[in-house]
């Protein structure tokens, strides 16, 4: 067996690792520390970060106002992840259970909208619910309504949105969970006379859960961050973390503040992260 | 193997066949390039694809979406990354106060004749020794006849409940708490913190009337009707009420916002020359008269206005009154209070 | 009827219901691309194009007379084959290494290896822009293969470290003991072994670098990829010509990854 000691393995394991080892500290670790650094910085009445040392970032996200765009955006993302897990669970199981060459081919159905660019996804239904879309013009057509339906720049439209860009992320776990179940335990829960409910709440859904947490957080982590989505659908409104972090990079031009801001959105992950672990999930599902 | 094979092959096709594509356009003989940052909807194709062909110059065109934007790219960007930039007036104050501007060799901008004199000069460039006007207007209110009955004479009506989720306002924060001080009687950069705390409670007084916020496009939800009254530009009032006629412009009392955009050449510009051949080219009065065919804001060039005859100077939308014009105000810069007006905005977006 | 139901459920007969509910499904994921292809023949030719007003090809030819458009689907596909390849150059070696050594500071990278995965993108954008700025590397082409190999590494190295499992060294060793040296033990031993996780790995980096638009926002300079051309077109209004080059798009790459999942189907059917 080879190991670490012997000297002939040196430089073999050197080419092999140290392009990984440098890409991860020049591309991950260095530039956020760097954000860590910059959120304790300041800006001077030129936009330009000054680097002193100071707390007022943190404190001024302490206010209310922040506070409750963080609320806002955890909201947004756990109904989303609800969403996905309801739409999502039976539509795996549905897929998983049909024979195997119709399984491949809804498989493939579930990934082929990944090929289309995801903001002209969004855009197709900002162009669809829009005032002047084919939605509207088929209720009045219908008669449903004779006035335009405002179905867009409304919180629904961004869950909508998220539901949608971030709905696959959820099948192919849940999919891949699904797929690994043992028949021959559900066949004997119902040769034990167990009903369906009962089946479905005491043995599948324990075995399935791996694919549901790891799934929650494929689809709860993203979710903050999409800031184009609220911005297409929502209209502007309804900022979530990724908008304001956004603006901070962009108009509003204050990079300290957008760093501490993005710091408290690294903790908010690391912290879904280890609940999840807690939970028994496995990193390696995240994947 | 062959698996390997077919799928390196169908990729490598693919792409060949793209790249190619897009080499086609770009591989025409050219003689430098130029980097240009606009606004959205403030330049025709057009113009540019002109430009390229008379100079042989290409143009790679960025826009964005209000002078924060600008200024933020620009500053972090290396210098040089762009060569021509339209800060609106007290950017290029700013700009020119932190040393970000090139400064003009007039020699290379002999249509600079064109440009009426009312608009050079001005207090954020004394002499124009950093840019040349491009465009300028108003933002003020538009409204849907159609579906607002009472007569709108001032910016106050806004808050009125009944204007529930029905306004579309400019995605930019001086121009809406700029209204909002309008409303209550202050300067559009007010620094007293007491004021910008009256100002602030009053801008979240709006929240609950405002549908959409939208820098670039407003237009699009005033003519399919989806928004009632808008606080948005001219030319986008202009173009929306030669789409749907049931739109009209308002001048509220208190006056509306007003601007002027400029071209400049920022810091550090590895093309200037050529930034400046296509300053001297915007200049040239059929140009010009392009440029607010499509885009009808304010130009400031003498000729173009005449090329443009009486259709366009009597439009109100397109070249706003005088008497309105003249009640207007224009934003100044305010130093490190800015942070106040950007939480004030982070509390109205949330 | 009543007693079959309370029978074993038919489990190869779907149910009416779960059809329904599937192609309901179906009908959510595919209903904005179908209004992408609509769009693309919209005869409506001002902006912002709202309303549908006939039907034309025109777009189809009027695209290739749009460079900018075309240009920067250039840049995409360059940024995409030129990030896949490096990520699947360090990818593929870090995962031998990681399989076949035992070091340390292996565990801190197999945690750093999963922060591009989980944090979300907007970090890891403005994360990389910070840094970009504060050494001044200028923002374009560069910057983004950098950024997108960053966030593509890491699911490489996944999908091959699944591979690389099942592997075992000993014929490594055994092509060693017969005389093979360093290089031609990895040609023809152990690359043979990973290729199809190399395949996969480098597909999955090639579509998460095509798709990306949050991450280039940040880091892209003046240089316009697809994604970000999108972007801002939409802020006008998507004009017709964006939405049949998606199309387009659309169907190029439905083709490839049809081509290919029936050759990879076939050769594992094979193996």
């Amino acid at each position: 067996m080879m190991t670490l000691n012997d000297k002939k393995q040196k430089m073999p394991m050197l080419t092999m690792l140290s392009p990984i080892t440098s890409m991860l500290i020049f591309l991950v670790v260095i530039p956020l520390i760097y954000v860590l650094v910059l959120s304790f910085c300041k800006t001077n009445e030129y936009y330009q970060v000054m680097f002193t040392f100071s707390f007022d970032n943190y404190k001024n996200l302490l206010s209310p106002s922040y506070f409750q765009v963080y609320m806002n955006s955890i909201v947004i993302a756990a109904i989303t992840t609800v969403i996905c897990i309801v739409l999502g669970y039976p539509f795996a199981y549905y897929i998983v259970k049909q024979p195997p060459k119709i399984r491949t081919i809804l498989y493939m159905l579930v990934i082929i909208p990944f090929w289309t660019n995801s903001l002209i996804r969004i855009y197709g239904w900002k162009s669809f619910l829009g005032a002047s879309g084919l939605l509207n013009n088929l209720f009045v057509w219908l008669g449903i309504t004779h006035k335009p339906l405002e179905l867009l720049f409304n919180r629904g439209a961004v869950v909508l949105g998220m539901t949608y860009t971030l709905f696959p992320f959820m099948v192919l776990p849940l999919y891949t969970a699904i797929e690994k179940l043992d028949l021959t335990l559900i066949e004997a829960s119902y040769d034990l006379g167990a009903r369906k409910v009962n089946t479905f709440l005491h043995v599948i859904l324990p075995l399935t859960s791996s694919g549901i947490f790891a799934g929650a957080i494929m689809v709860f982590i993203p979710t903050l961050g999409f800031f184009f989505v609220s911005d297409i659908l929502g209209g502007g409104k309804s900022d979530m973390i990724g908008n304001l972090i956004e603006r901070q990079f962009g108009s509003a031009n204050n990079w300290p503040l957008g760093s501490a801001l993005s710091i408290i959105l690294i903790l908010l992950t690391l912290i879904m992260v280890r609940l999840y672990t807690k939970a028994g999930g496995k990193l390696e599902d995240l994947g | 193997m062959k698996m390997l094979k077919k799928v390196i092959g169908t990729t490598l096709i693919i792409s060949c066949m793209g790249l190619m594509l897009s080499g086609c356009g770009a591989s025409k003989k050219s003689s430098g390039e130029i980097n240009v940052f606009n606004w959205t909807e403030y330049m025709p194709e057009s113009v540019l694809k002109i430009f390229e062909e008379e100079t042989g110059i290409k143009v790679n065109y960025s826009t964005y979406s209000s002078n924060e934007d600008m200024l933020s790219k620009v500053q972090s960007e290396a210098a040089g990354t762009y060569d021509i930039v339209v800060p609106s007036d007290y950017m290029v104050d700013l700009m020119a106060k932190q040393g970000l501007l090139e400064e003009l060799n007039k020699d290379n901008i002999p249509n600079l004749k064109n440009i009426s004199p009312a608009y050079l000069d001005q207090y954020y460039d004394k002499r124009n020794v950093y840019t040349v006007p491009y465009l300028g207007g108003v933002v003020t209110l538009c409204v849907n006849k159609s579906k607002v009955s009472d007569p709108i004479t001032s910016y106050k009506q806004l808050f009125d409940s009944k204007y529930e989720n029905s306004l579309v306002v400019l995605d930019d924060t001086r121009i809406v708490v700029g209204m909002v001080a309008k409303s209550l009687g202050y300067s559009m950069s007010e620094t007293d913190d007491t004021i910008l705390a009256e100002i602030k409670d009053k801008l979240l007084e709006l929240k609950p009337n405002i549908m959409s916020y939208d820098s670039d496009s407003p237009k699009t939800v005033m003519i399919d009707g989806s928004a009632s009254v808008g606080y948005i530009w001219n030319a986008e009032i202009a173009m929306s009420m030669s789409e749907n006629p049931d739109i009209e412009i308002v001048f509220p009392e208190e006056g509306p916002y007003l601007f002027f955009d400029n071209m400049a050449i920022p810091k550090g510009s590895k093309n200037k020359e050529n930034a400046e051949k296509f300053i001297d080219f915007i200049c040239k009065p059929e140009i010009a008269k392009m440029i607010v065919e499509e885009f009808p804001y304010v130009t400031p060039n003498t000729e173009a206005i005449n090329l443009l005859g009486d259709d366009y100077i009597n439009n109100k939308a397109c070249n706003p009154p005088a008497a309105e014009v003249a009640k207007g105000e224009y934003v100044k810069e305010v130093g490190d209070k800015i942070s106040v007006y950007d939480s004030m905005w982070t509390e109205l977006k949330k | 009827m009543i007693f079959m139901h309370n029978t074993r459920p038919d489990r190869t007969r779907p149910h009416l219901i779960g059809t329904l509910f599937a192609c309901s499904i179906y009908l959510f994921l595919f209903l904005p691309i179908f209004v992408v292809i609509l769009n693309s023949f919209n005869a409506n030719k001002t902006k912002p194009y709202a309303t549908f007003k006939g039907f034309t090809f025109e777009w189809y030819i009027k695209l290739f007379d749009n460079p900018a458009l075309l240009s920067s689907f250039g840049n995409t596909l360059l940024v995409a084959f030129a990030s896949t390849v490096l990520s699947v150059l360090i990818g593929t070696l870090a995962a031998v290494g990681m399989h076949r050594y035992k070091f340390k500071g292996k565990s801190a990278i197999d945690a750093l290896l999963y922060i591009p995965v989980v944090i979300p993108e907007i970090i890891l954008g403005i994360s990389l822009l910070s840094v970009f700025a504060w050494v001044s590397i200028p923002r374009g082409l560069i910057t983004l293969i950098l950024s997108h190999v960053a966030f593509s590494t890491p699911f490489v190295i996944f999908t091959l470290r699944a591979r690389l499992s099942g592997y075992d060294l000993t014929f490594e060793e055994a092509a060693m003991d017969l005389g093979a040296n360093r290089i031609k033990t990895f040609a023809y031993v152990t690359l043979p072994l990973i290729l199809p996780g190399i395949l996969s790995g480098g597909l999955l980096a090639f579509t998460l670098s095509i798709d990306d638009v949050i991450i280039s926002y940040f880091v892209n300079g003046t240089v316009k990829t697809f994604p970000l051309k999108v972007m801002e077109s939409i802020k006008s209004g998507v004009a017709p010509d964006v939405n049949a080059l998606s199309t387009l798009i659309l169907l190029g790459t439905t083709g490839i990854v049809l081509l290919t999942q029936s050759g990879l189907f076939k050769s594992e059917a094979k193996s």
